[in-house]
């Protein structure tokens, strides 16, 4: 089925005549299978059937269209195609309405840990990809943790992705106590039933049902209401899905890349922070990196290590990227 | 979604794409026998590929009263959960107490030390325990042993096991009836449901930790699977260490997987190696620092003078704490007693 005659079916402005004409100024309408929803793959593979339309100027084809008897028609169905094909890319912003939208939609979430949102002035930042590297046990499972908890409290949906059994209910009700007022009573015992009930744990064990997940995520997002918003998504750890797939050829390269985009994407559209960890490896002569690799390195926008003196109790943490603060480091229990 | 997020090999990946499917929806109309002549491939691994897509083609179309990711648990619904959740005991109650009241289920717990520090023992002694009977506080379950040193003494464990049982007609319930209705609890019994397996080599270890997921749904008694150990083959003829990372990666969450699934313990033994570390050598655990991220709980047994001790090195929901232990001819017993009866001997 060609691009134009699938178009037909939804717009009956896009008839056989309109195609016609088309098809006589070299507008390629019948080369490749098209569906509205992929677009872009289109465009990979036969990018010059769309190109072929947006370059033609378009005075020449509407003065061509003037000549022709049926003008009016043959109009109109230009400037369907031409809506259809901006329905397909996300609407252009200018820098005061990115502001705006950033001001109004973009909120930071408080992860409850007093060093961590005093290193990122604030918290995490709804929109952003925020990465937590550091070693074995230096706390990444409790940032985590404590920030699934805190913002159950203040505002509501987490989604807790864990790859290593490690969501302890037990801690995050002792996390939660902490954070509540400390008088018993009934609207207490209501408030953490409504924060357990908020934070969201799913077991995820390899890269494929990761994405399973997300896209299950993604496709009931559009539908959730307001009060049950999701607003912090959590992947714990991630690189212990990716480190299996990496190595083995490109196509595991190409997963990574590819979840690090459906996580940024999610969290640009349906304004929510995401937050991942990332463990660190030996580099030859025995000091350590974040793993994941060099191309990894550019998929957050947020990028902090975790670091924990041997034998004391006290957690440090410092900037390793960030899009607005400068480096710096700040301890924390 | 892309063809590319799908879990299918490389070759028929590249053959979907190079044909023009790209796209989970250009599958999801197109009849096996069609795709099999697209891809010059037999029918019947188009039928398999056709069914792949389906599964994951079906996520996205939901209702929306449904939860917003299927098969996710609240974390009110996992307290309650655990309110119910038995733990394995190590027969040493301080150690017990520094994991939370022992081995908790659902989790992978590793055990680390030098040789001769008791985790083969620690191994034979869970093997035994998990299948202490519900009526006297157990689990009642199965015990797989992964044995990869060959290092597991069926006499140690009938001596462990006849401890066992031993102890438990001690402090168990009272009554004569009751004991009397439980004629299953022999120590050969408790030898009997221990599932046993020796692997010889890494390729062995990994063919065996894929094909639990079977064995274990045909058992579904199993509670605990112990691994000793399992660093043994992957120190050995290891020339590609990136090789190695990816497979202990996966063999590990092929372990997380089953013990979440089939709400059971998994108990590794690793062993120790020594790591260059601020201008000296120190002891860490082996297998590099990939591996430690991989399991949920470590433990670290060590000499102190001449007692053993366990300390609880990582844990989501457990504070650092170390407890002794000894290991006496019934099998780990608290260090306390132990003490005692070396000091009666003296005296």
């Amino acid at each position: 089925m060609g691009l134009l005659k699938h178009l037909e079916r939804d717009f009956p402005i896009i008839d056989s005549d309109f195609q016609r004409f088309c098809a006589s100024h070299g507008i390629l309408s019948d080369c490749f299978d098209f569906t509205q929803f992929h677009l872009i793959l289109a465009l990979a593979i036969y990018p010059h059937a769309v190109e072929d339309f947006l370059f033609h100027d378009l005075y020449v084809l509407a003065a061509f269209a003037e000549a022709q008897s049926t003008s009016e028609r043959l109009k109109q169905g230009i400037t369907q195609v031409l809506t259809i094909i901006d329905g397909q890319h996300q609407t252009w912003f200018n820098g005061m309405e990115l502001l705006e939208n950033h001001q109004r939609r973009k909120r930071v979430l408080r992860t409850g840990c007093v060093g961590l949102d005093l290193l990122l002035e604030g918290g995490l930042c709804q929109g952003q990809l925020t990465e937590l590297v550091g070693p074995s046990s230096s706390g990444k499972t409790q940032v985590c943790l404590q920030a699934a908890s805190n913002v159950a409290k203040d505002i509501g949906g987490v989604v807790f992705i864990d790859t290593g059994n490690s969501v302890s209910p037990k801690r995050i009700v002792h996390l939660v106590n902490n954070i509540l007022d400390p008088t018993p009573g009934e609207a207490k015992n209501r408030m953490f039933e409504r924060i357990m009930r908020c934070i969201l744990c799913h077991s995820v064990f390899n890269i494929f049902s990761l994405f399973n997940v997300l896209h299950e995520l993604e496709a009931n997002l559009r539908l959730q209401s307001e009060e049950a918003r999701v607003q912090l998504i959590i992947i714990d750890s991630i690189s212990s899905l990716i480190t299996p797939i990496l190595g083995s050829g490109s196509h595991g390269h190409a997963l990574m890349i590819s979840v690090g985009i459906l996580l940024k994407k999610l969290a640009n559209e349906y304004d929510i922070a995401v937050l991942v960890t990332n463990h660190m490896v030996g580099r030859d002569g025995g000091t350590l990196k974040p793993a994941l690799g060099d191309s990894w390195k550019s998929i957050p926008n947020v990028r902090l290590l975790l670091s924990r003196v041997s034998g004391d109790n006290k957690c440090s943490m410092s900037i390793i990227k960030h899009p607005s603060v400068c480096a710096r480091k700040q301890k924390m229990r | 979604m892309e063809i590319n997020t799908l879990p299918i090999s490389a070759s028929t990946r590249g053959k979907l794409i190079s044909t023009g499917y790209t796209s989970l929806s250009s599958l999801s109309s197109i009849s096996p026998s069609r795709l099999a002549q697209d891809l010059r491939i037999q029918e019947s691994e188009a039928v398999e590929i056709l069914k792949v897509a389906s599964v994951n083609c079906g996520v996205g179309n939901s209702d929306g009263t449904r939860a917003i990711v299927a098969g996710a648990q609240t974390a009110w619904d996992m307290l309650h959960e655990e309110e119910f959740a038995r733990r394995i005991t190590t027969s040493c109650e301080e150690f017990d107490q520094i994991l939370g009241g022992g081995i908790s289920l659902k989790e992978v717990t590793e055990f680390g030390g030098v040789p001769g520090i008791g985790k083969t023992q620690m191994g034979i002694q869970l093997a035994v325990n998990v299948q202490i009977p519900v009526d006297y506080g157990g689990l009642g379950g199965k015990a797989i042993y992964i044995d990869t040193e060959g290092s597991f003494m069926v006499e140690r464990a009938l001596q462990i096991a006849e401890a066992c049982v031993e102890d438990l007609l001690d402090n168990g319930p009272a009554r004569k009836d009751f004991r009397a209705s439980q004629p299953n609890l022999s120590a050969k019994n408790l030898l009997r449901d221990i599932f046993y397996f020796r692997v010889c080599s890494y390729t062995e270890q990994i063919a065996l930790v894929n094909y639990l997921e079977k064995f274990i749904s045909e058992h579904k008694e199993v509670k605990a699977i112990i691994v000793d150990s399992v660093t043994f083959h992957f120190r050995q003829d290891f020339q590609d260490m990136a090789l190695r990372t990816r497979l202990l990666s996966n063999m590990a969450l092929k372990l997380m997987q089953l013990a979440k699934k089939f709400n059971l313990a998994v108990v590794l033994m690793n062993q120790v190696t020594t790591k260059y570390c601020d201008g000296s050598f120190r002891l860490t655990l082996a297998l590099g620092d990939s591996w430690s991220h991989t399991c949920t709980n470590r433990v670290i047994l060590y000499w102190e003078g001449n007692e053993r001790y366990a300390y609880m090195d990582k844990s989501p929901s457990l504070p650092s704490a170390s407890a002794p232990y000894a290991v006496t001819s019934k099998g780990i017993r608290s260090s306390a007693s132990n003490c005692k009866r070396i000091k009666l001997m003296q005296a």
